[in-house]
């Protein structure tokens, strides 16, 4: 999960590595990810997102297709 | 004597707690001696927390590579925050470092593809770095903890 300077950037690295269906977002939505995973990691009653608290995150920041799939087929 | 899920919870609060205290991922040997246990008991609780994918784990030592979003170091993602030096595994991670502190922070990493310097920072809850700037995902979602160094 690396940054990249532009989605050009990113293109290329994708083009080298044979990673055709590698996912991009921008920054902003990066942090808005990143927030709302981590921002209570370090809290007593933490608990990892449940599978149906991940699929709404990941739709509600626009994160959708079979690349965001979550469960099995 | 606490269950299993009780000392995972134990450890995983100590784990917390020593890398907001000294700002360092810490060892099985200090979470014991925060805990008053044994080492061996809380290398069995960091594998049960490997497993419930709390953690990423050492595969040689044992030890925590990371306690996501926090990380061993160094490593291609250094971020300061709260007058301290901290690491990502990833991107994704480096900018969970100051959302899990809830603190501004300043990120630094280098472009994947050219290796620019990129500087990402947040502050007061916003986030700000060069125009264009984007985080890529390599392996779709269901296979990230198929191989989560990779990922």
């Amino acid at each position: 999960m690396l940054l990249f300077r532009s989605e050009e950037h990113a293109a290329r690295w994708r083009e080298r590595h044979d990673l055709a269906d590698a996912a991009t977002m921008p920054l902003e939505t990066a942090w808005r990810l990143a927030k709302a995973w981590y921002e209570r990691k370090l809290d007593p009653d933490w608990r990892r997102h449940t599978l149906e608290e991940a699929e709404a995150l990941f739709a509600e920041l626009g994160l959708v297709g079979e690349f965001w799939r979550l469960r099995p087929k | 004597m606490l269950d299993t899920a009780a000392q995972d919870r134990e450890v995983r609060i100590a784990i917390a707690a020593e890398i907001q205290g000294s700002g360092a991922i810490p060892s099985a040997a200090d979470v014991a001696a925060r805990l008053g246990t044994t080492t061996d008991a809380v290398f069995e609780a960091f594998t049960r927390l490997f497993a419930a994918r709390v953690l990423i784990l050492d595969a040689a030592s044992r030890e925590i590579l990371a306690f996501d979003p926090f990380s061993t170091g160094p490593t291609d993602f250094a971020v300061s925050a709260v007058g301290r030096e901290w690491w990502g595994i990833c991107g994704w991670d480096a900018l969970g470092i100051p959302a899990a502190l809830r603190s501004d922070g300043t990120l630094r990493t280098r472009c994947g593809d050219c290796g620019e310097r990129l500087e990402v920072s947040v502050t007061g809850g916003t986030v700000n770095g060069p125009e264009g700037t984007v985080l890529q995902i390599g392996p779709p979602a269901l296979q990230w903890w198929k191989d989560i160094i990779f990922t």
